[in-house]
């Protein structure tokens, strides 16, 4: 039954450079998350918060999930509910034909490689093309991926661009800048063209019927903007009841998955584009999938709903680590995926998964949700056929079940060990399945004497003694860490962390200094948001009397919009406002709304936004809290954005601009 | 005092002198252990194997044996997990068994644990010129948090200096170890060179089985490490698990 993994996980083995890669992976992911945790105040009581939130919406699925469809549907998103992956992939390809789409750009998503979208839509002659870069490289490969979170995690940067000369035609040598030049330029072309955009959903909010889309590539903003129709595809399980519960699992998730504080970018969708709205997609459609979740919520391994799809469990563990993805031979692979694989799509196929554990904990360990794999994995055996070896134990339980027939065999191991091969007292032989054991170990000797016939001979001699230790005590409250610094101070700090550029002027200075960047930027064309502030407006009425070339993006519905669309990619820099900022994680926040385009933050290389010192909060549920759900639920959009547009897809190498803006200046006007 | 000891089955059958040590150590800790005679195995290794009936059955003979109201101490963080953590579960369904499985966990310690929480007692007088490379258990670190108690007892060893290995599997896990005996060796072969690159002179558990897997493995390539259970180490008898 498990010789399938254990045959994939011995060529795993024996392949130096995927071992290279693995190993790469696990140590450079444990550090991260470490180093991310380590910055969190007290990181056990958000992760306990976050089991919590989760476990409220297992335990109460479906008055959540009809909550969720309804507050969709008011907020003008065509719900469709699909109970298995043909009944969603039927949905998905007639939304697609009724567009007459031939292609879909895709993001990243995990649920559609569950239920075998391409396929269906290629069979249905559409082409998907994969836009996550990671994903792009596995489907240009013609590969599954081989983890939910960097799908390209086996191959290497000259495998890679082997595939990009080879099956691209790009002229790309062993460079992961060219490499993702190459994508961008190829992958700018299907978003463009592309009348269909499909993606995920990282959390659903079923108070607001909001869709939260993190990404740091920026491909995911690019599906779910850029083509006129948008398909989220999502798992009924991946909610949470409220905009504050999404606050604490936005928190954990980039920390865990990547061991970011937050990803470059995080969309909150409400509805398809409002009226006043200059552009994102008119049609709006959520596939939520079932394909065996609700049936799994009322069995022992409904605590593997709670997890997000971060992946850390699988960077954490010591098995993935030698087999690899690929192995598992499922969608899901390592100790989250030897739970959910038999769980949803049978035990008879996946149950054997749960044998490759030592059952060590670093999974949970590393579970954001603090899922307990381990246990999940004991249930799976206890529901899975035994292994031949498993039924041996049969003998050895019905012997220790009593102590008397435990003796006797205690002594004929003994007796019967004896004359084994061994060196230096320990065995170097055994038969039957211990040979497994000394084919690359020695086994200690069977006692001659037991340690039960050796107690009954002496009697210790009991020594008085008086305690010399203090009683142990409850660890002492972590030190709150004491925040001096301005939170202009934390915001700038942590935006140059994130590789972006702060110019720091007065409202006065302001429209000199931002358009004295633009010259310095020898930018020909800027893509703009509206005069929706005094800033903007003093900007772009200057850079209109200077005659430089200023697009504000308005993309008009029906047959014109390519066109228009196309024309906008040729602007250098994007400008534009943010509604506010948040200091911890150095994030500006965009709405939209009239004049405020979702373009100029997403085509050009550069983004270019004005943010005032009295917009910034300290964190996301502060800004929440004052009035930023408000902004959330009157935007068909608002976007997070931290940083440039990243990928780390190809051996783990960061680079930036891979789909949207490589550089990000903020102007913080004080 | 008294306290029952668990010896486990290992330790009873393949290593009795880290049992002979355990028994040592709590004696000159003012605790004299005596082993009923009725235990054989808490049946963790039927667990693991998806045999949850004769878990079962396991569970409740360890139940029978170790009843009454004396401490119970383990060497072995596995085991102790299983009955603090696993015995409650196995026997979620029938009350009164809950009840008596409760309250067996409640007075069930690792051998560590019960030295430093329990008798507040870590100086042994021991002495070692060795370095000890400490092999921090996976079920006794992320199942019971015993993690400060051993390096405070190795503290107290004259003369040696102690090197904590990274917390990573040994590879193990009991049945896996012979039905995957290809990926239990390579994580094997990682623990065993981050014991050569710490430059562990003796690699020291709480785990015999952890233990008997690398010092299988030691043994194997050719090293003269050896390993020993941290109650041999108390007790100044440093030649190895037998």
């Amino acid at each position: 039954m498990s010789s399938m993994f254990v045959q994939r996980a011995h060529a795993a083995i024996a392949d130096a450079q995927l071992q290279r890669l693995l190993d790469q992976n696990y140590e450079a992911r444990q550090r991260a998350r470490e180093a991310a945790l380590h910055g969190l105040q007290d990181p056990t009581e958000l992760r306990r918060r976050a089991r919590a939130i989760r476990q409220q919406v297992v335990a109460k699925l479906e008055a959540y999930s009809n909550q969720f469809e309804s507050r969709l549907r008011e907020n003008g998103v065509q719900v469709h509910r699909a109970s298995d992956g043909p009944e969603a992939n039927r949905l998905i390809v007639e939304i697609a034909q009724r567009h007459g789409a031939e292609l879909v750009a895709k993001s990243k998503s995990m649920v559609t490689e569950e239920i075998g979208l391409n396929e269906a839509l290629e069979a249905a002659g559409i082409r998907p093309v994969e836009t996550d870069l990671g994903e792009f490289i596995v489907q240009l490969r013609a590969e599954k991926p081989s983890h939910i979170l960097t799908p390209a995690l086996h191959l290497s940067t000259a495998q890679v661009a082997e595939s990009f000369r080879g099956r691209l035609g790009a002229e790309v040598g062993d460079d992961v800048e060219q490499i993702n030049a190459a994508a961008r330029a190829h992958l700018r072309e299907v978003f463009l063209k592309a009348p269909v955009g499909l993606s995920g959903v990282n959390f659903g909010v079923a108070e607001t019927g909001t869709l939260c889309l993190v990404t740091n590539e920026g491909n995911g903003r690019m599906v779910c903007t850029v083509p006129p129709v948008h398909i989220a595809v999502m798992g009924i399980e991946r909610l949470v009841p409220s905009l504050d519960d999404l606050a604490v699992m936005l928190r954990l998730l980039p920390r865990f998955a990547t061991g970011q504080k937050i990803s470059s970018y995080v969309s909150l969708i409400h509805g398809p584009r409002h009226p006043a709205d200059p552009d994102g997609p008119s049609e709006r459609h959520l596939i939520l999938v079932d394909n065996g979740r609700s049936k799994l919520a009322g069995t022992p391994l409904a605590e593997s709903l709670l997890c997000i799809r971060c992946g850390s469990c699988l960077n954490a563990c010591p098995v993935f680590r030698e087999a690899g993805g690929h192995a598992y031979g499922s969608v899901y692979p390592g100790p989250i995926g030897a739970v959910v694989s038999p769980g949803l799509f049978g035990f008879e196929q996946y149950g054997n998964l749960a044998q490759a554990s030592t059952l060590c904990g670093a999974c949970t360990d590393a579970c954001p949700v603090g899922i307990e794999i381990p246990r999940l994995l004991l249930e799976v055996r206890a529901s899975s056929a035994p292994t031949p070896t498993a039924r041996k134990l049969n003998l050895y339980t019905w012997l220790a079940l009593s102590p008397s027939r435990f003796r006797w065999a205690q002594r004929l191991a003994a007796i019967a060990t004896k004359a084994l091969p061994s060196r230096g007292g320990w065995i170097t032989q055994l038969p039957g399945p211990l040979a497994a054991w000394t084919g690359t170990r020695d086994f200690p000797p069977f006692a001659r004497r037991p340690l039960r016939s050796r107690v009954r001979r002496k009697r210790q001699q009991v020594w008085p003694r008086r305690p010399e230790l203090e009683p142990p005590r409850e660890a002492p409250p972590a030190i709150e860490s004491a925040e001096t610094s301005e939170k202009a101070d934390l915001f700038e700090q942590e935006l140059r962390a994130l590789g972006s550029e702060v110019i720091r002027c007065s409202e006065s200075d302001a429209p000199d200094r931002i358009v004295g960047e633009l010259y310095v930027l020898g930018a020909s064309r800027l893509l703009a948001w509206g005069q929706v502030e005094p800033i903007l407006f003093t900007v772009l009425q200057r850079l209109t009397e200077e005659g430089f070339p200023v697009t504000q993006p308005e993309v008009p519905h029906g047959a014109a919009r390519d066109e228009a669309v196309r024309s906008l990619g040729e602007a250098e820099v994007g400008l534009t406002g943010a509604v506010a900022a948040l200091a911890e994680t150095g994030t500006l926040v965009l709405s939209t709304g009239s004049r405020r385009s979702l373009l100029p933050s997403l085509l050009p290389e550069v983004h270019m936004a004005i943010v005032r010192s009295k917009d910034i909060y300290a964190d996301l549920e502060s800004w929440l809290h004052a009035g930023g759900s408000q902004y959330i639920a009157g935007s068909s959009n608002l976007t997070l954005i931290s940083g440039p547009s990243r990928t780390a897809d190809i051996e783990m190498t960061l680079t930036v601009g891979v789909h949207g803006p490589r550089q990000l200046v903020v102007f913080l006007i004080e | 005092m008294r306290v029952q000891l668990f010896a486990t089955c290992l330790v009873d059958s393949l290593f009795p002198e880290v049992g002979e040590a355990v028994i040592e150590v709590l004696a000159r800790a003012g605790a004299e252990a005596w082993f009923p005679v009725g235990q054989t195995c808490c049946g963790q290794p039927a667990l693991n194997a998806g045999l949850r009936p004769e878990a079962r059955s396991l569970a409740i003979h360890t139940l029978d044996v170790f009843a009454g109201e004396e401490p119970v101490v383990v060497p072995s963080g596995s085991c102790t997990d299983m009955i603090r953590h696993r015995f409650p579960e196995l026997l979620s369904d029938d009350p009164r068994l809950l009840k008596r499985a409760r309250e067996l966990a409640s007075r069930t310690y690792e051998f560590s644990e019960f030295l430093v929480d329990q008798l507040l007692i870590a100086d042994f007088n021991a002495s070692s010129h060795l370095v000890i490379g400490y092999h921090p258990s996976c079920h006794l670190l992320r199942g019971l948090g015993v993690d400060r108690q051993p390096s405070r007892l190795l503290e107290g060893v004259a003369g040696a200096s102690t090197v904590r290995l990274d917390s990573e599997c040994c590879g193990f896990g009991g049945l896996f170890s012979i039905e995957m005996p290809e990926i239990s060796t390579e994580m094997l072969r990682r623990t065993l060179d981050r014991i050569e690159v710490a430059g562990a002179e003796l690699v020291v558990g709480c785990d015999v089985s952890c233990l008997m897997q690398i010092e299988g493995g030691l043994r194997r390539s050719g090293s003269p490490v050896r390993c020993a259970h941290l109650a041999q180490v108390l007790a100044g008898r440093e030649g190895g698990l037998r």
